[in-house]
């Protein structure tokens, strides 16, 4: 027989053991999100994921971010019938203090009047909560790159090029869009995708967590500016429409090439692909065009992105060298191309080139990627090419 | 003695015994034809120490396991209670069991242990820690920078020195010549990870704050996998890489390529985009 005090020592290692593993079911506690003090909670039940000292998790404010008008509204709602579904927004002329508001599953959309501006746009009202459940997923996911407040400067973004974004500078590269800002699902699909080339991952978070995620994100805009903006433009994800060129790729690869070289002069800042003593043949020039200098390379070129006060250069990718960051099938890079790439030399080229062309360079350019890239001997032979007589 | 064998027949009959033995067939099956079960064939010049090492291993722990249920079997059969025979219980405390137990165990530390010991550390010696001399010109430096969730790579360009315009940066990418010792300094922005090249038969820490050395010399060409072997947080499962082994000529190339690209990028102004230490010696 053992004696009492090892007896009573076993016993209060049985009740101690039981009640924390209560505690870690959470047998005590309701929902873990719909408590208050998310930060206690963090500390307490998941070790890895506490934040340094003193990070706020919680947000108590909701806020009134920009939304795309009624016409994506109609839409939306539209989309959703032609998929079988209940319609996204319901409108609701009673709702807001009988203001009207059109009300989906995340929150509602109202048509508001800026009195300071004398303007009426649409906004969505993000509550609190949604709020705090992006601001957690953000630090745990996000922070380590886009920093704890979203300036771009976390641990791990020192010394990146590309920097990751700062979200108070409402910069968006590859959005594809051709309005300033990106709806949601824009911004959504970006993030599901991630950037080749890059270490913004794809990321396989919930449709759930990627939404709050990206709520928080439109909610550090500055005052004045991206989504607290009256007057910015938000936009879909550009349209590609039919391909004129399906079943004559061959062709939109030639064409394509004139294109590149000629009218859209892309080898102003990409490189050149064809020897320049070859060029006034293929644009029908004069012969003693003169091209600029070392047209197999790219040119550094300027941007509007800062990165601690600076702007930063950003050099236009060589197809043949570089990783294509969104997409490299030709309908990725006719999003690209007719939308543009925002804050960088690269504009967005719908409507200033016909439907025709900008497929064309879509094709010419995914040749490009398939023929050089990661093929040495190819390239070397193209880079003879190209330098020959220089 | 009726449980015993009832258990025993249950036991070796039963479906999941049978299941067992298919997927170890099927396991073997597969290791034979050079598949997914087993090692990657080795592409560095000391990989095939390693792989000898894991077979050696597995095999002197195989014919031990072997040995030891088959004896483990002896005194199961023979003391069992029986018809006109009582179970026979023994605790193993005599003296003479002592000795036995005491020889057979060294026999075992020497025979296995001290024989695996011997050719690790043998390894170690003449390959793993053997590392090139970085002032030859033979030798490509490399240096890594991790980070969550990401692999950078920089390499000297055509200059050969670090900290110039003409440094070749990659992420998640590494180019490097065939036949020729690359030598790796490392170390890390965040947390540590672990550069692990599993064809290369190399893998080491990397930590932030200190630099850690590692190097292996490719002998064949073509597209490897580059990892990360520590966990490093919520991404560390899609922080992986391409290592692509070049023959001679085909980089020379690609590093003239890469160089004058290097160039094109290199903006004085941007200091923090140039991480580039002073190389170690």
């Amino acid at each position: 027989m053992r004696s009492p005090f090892t007896q009573l020592v076993c016993l209060a290692t049985v009740a101690i053991g039981t009640l924390s593993s209560f505690k870690a079911l959470n047998f005590f506690g309701s929902d873990p999100r719909a408590d208050e003090d998310h930060s206690q909670m963090i500390a307490e039940e998941l070790p890895h994921a506490r934040p340094p000292r003193g990070v706020p998790l919680t947000i108590t404010e909701g806020t009134w971010l920009r939304a795309p008008g009624e016409e994506w509204i109609i839409q939306q709602n539209e989309l959703a019938r032609k998929q079988g579904l209940e319609p996204r927004f319901t409108e609701d002329p009673s709702a807001a203090d009988g203001e009207g508001a059109w009300i989906d599953s995340t929150g509602f959309i109202q048509k508001r009047y800026d009195e300071e501006e004398d303007f009426w746009a649409y906004w969505q009202w993000v509550g609190p909560a949604q709020l705090t459940r992006g601001r957690r997923d953000f630090v745990q996911f996000c922070s380590s790159c886009h920093g704890l407040d979203g300036d771009g400067y976390g641990r791990s973004g020192q010394w990146l090029r590309p920097s990751p974004r700062d979200f108070r500078q409402t910069n968006f590269k590859f959005t594809k869009v051709l309005a300033n800002l990106p709806t949601d699902d824009a911004l959504k699909r970006l993030i599901k995708r991630g950037l080749d080339g890059t270490p913004m991952l794809p990321w396989d978070l919930s449709d759930e967590q990627i939404t709050d995620i990206v709520q928080y994100i439109k909610s550090l805009s500055p005052e004045g500016m991206g989504w607290r903006d009256p007057f910015t433009g938000i936009g879909s994800i550009v349209e590609a429409g039919e391909n004129p060129w399906a079943g004559r790729e061959n062709f939109a690869i030639k064409h394509g090439e004139k294109v590149y070289h000629g009218v859209a002069q892309c080898m102003l800042c990409h490189p050149g692909y064809v020897n320049p003593r070859d060029l006034p043949g293929l644009l029908d020039q004069p012969e003693d065009t003169v091209y600029r200098e070392n047209l197999y390379l790219p040119v550094l070129k300027d941007s509007e992105y800062e990165v601690l006060g600076e702007k930063v250069k950003i050099l236009p990718p060589d197809f043949t060298f570089h990783t294509i960051r969104s997409g490299q099938t030709p309908q990725d890079l006719y999003e690209t191309i007719a939308s543009g790439i925002k804050g960088t030399a690269m504009p967005a080229w719908k409507g200033s080139l016909s439907e025709e062309d900008l497929w064309a360079l879509a094709y010419y350019v995914q040749d490009l990627v398939e023929e050089y890239k990661d093929k040495p001997a190819e390239r070397r032979g193209l880079m003879e090419r190209l330098r020959e007589g220089l | 003695m009726n449980r015993i064998n009832s258990l025993l027949a249950g036991v070796l009959s039963s479906r999941w015994m049978k299941a067992l033995a298919v997927v170890g067939m099927a396991g073997v099956a597969e290791a034979q034809g050079g598949n997914r079960w087993a090692p990657f064939p080795p592409a560095s010049d000391f990989g095939h120490r390693f792989s000898e090492l894991f077979w050696l291993i597995t095999i002197l722990c195989s014919i031990s396991m072997v040995i030891v249920v088959l004896l483990l079997l002896i005194p199961l059969l023979r003391d069992r209670a029986r018809p006109g025979h009582k179970a026979n219980y023994d605790h193993g405390s005599s003296l003479h069991d002592k000795r036995l137990t005491a020889v057979i165990s060294l026999a075992t530390f020497i025979v296995l242990d001290a024989w695996v010991l011997a050719i690790a550390m043998k390894d170690l010696r003449e390959a793993y820690w053997n590392m090139p001399e970085v002032d030859q010109a033979e030798t490509y430096p490399i240096e890594v920078l991790g980070q969550q969730w990401a692999w950078h790579f920089r390499g000297p360009g055509l200059d050969g020195e670090f900290g110039t315009p003409d440094d070749i940066l990659e992420m998640n990418q590494l180019t490097i010549p065939k036949g020729r010792p690359v030598s790796f300094q490392m170390t890390s922005k965040d947390v540590i990870h672990s550069l692990f090249l599993p064809e290369m038969r190399t893998k080491k820490d990397v930590n932030p704050g200190s630099i850690n050395k590692t190097w292996f010399k490719p002998i064949e060409a073509g597209e490897f996998t580059i990892l990360c072997a520590e966990l490093c947080g919520y991404a560390h499962y899609q922080m992986f890489g391409n290592l692509t082994v070049m023959e001679q000529e085909d980089f020379d190339e690609w590093e003239e390529s890469a160089s004058l690209l290097g160039i094109a990028a290199y903006d004085p102004e941007d200091e923090e985009a140039q991480w580039a230490w002073e190389w170690e010696e």
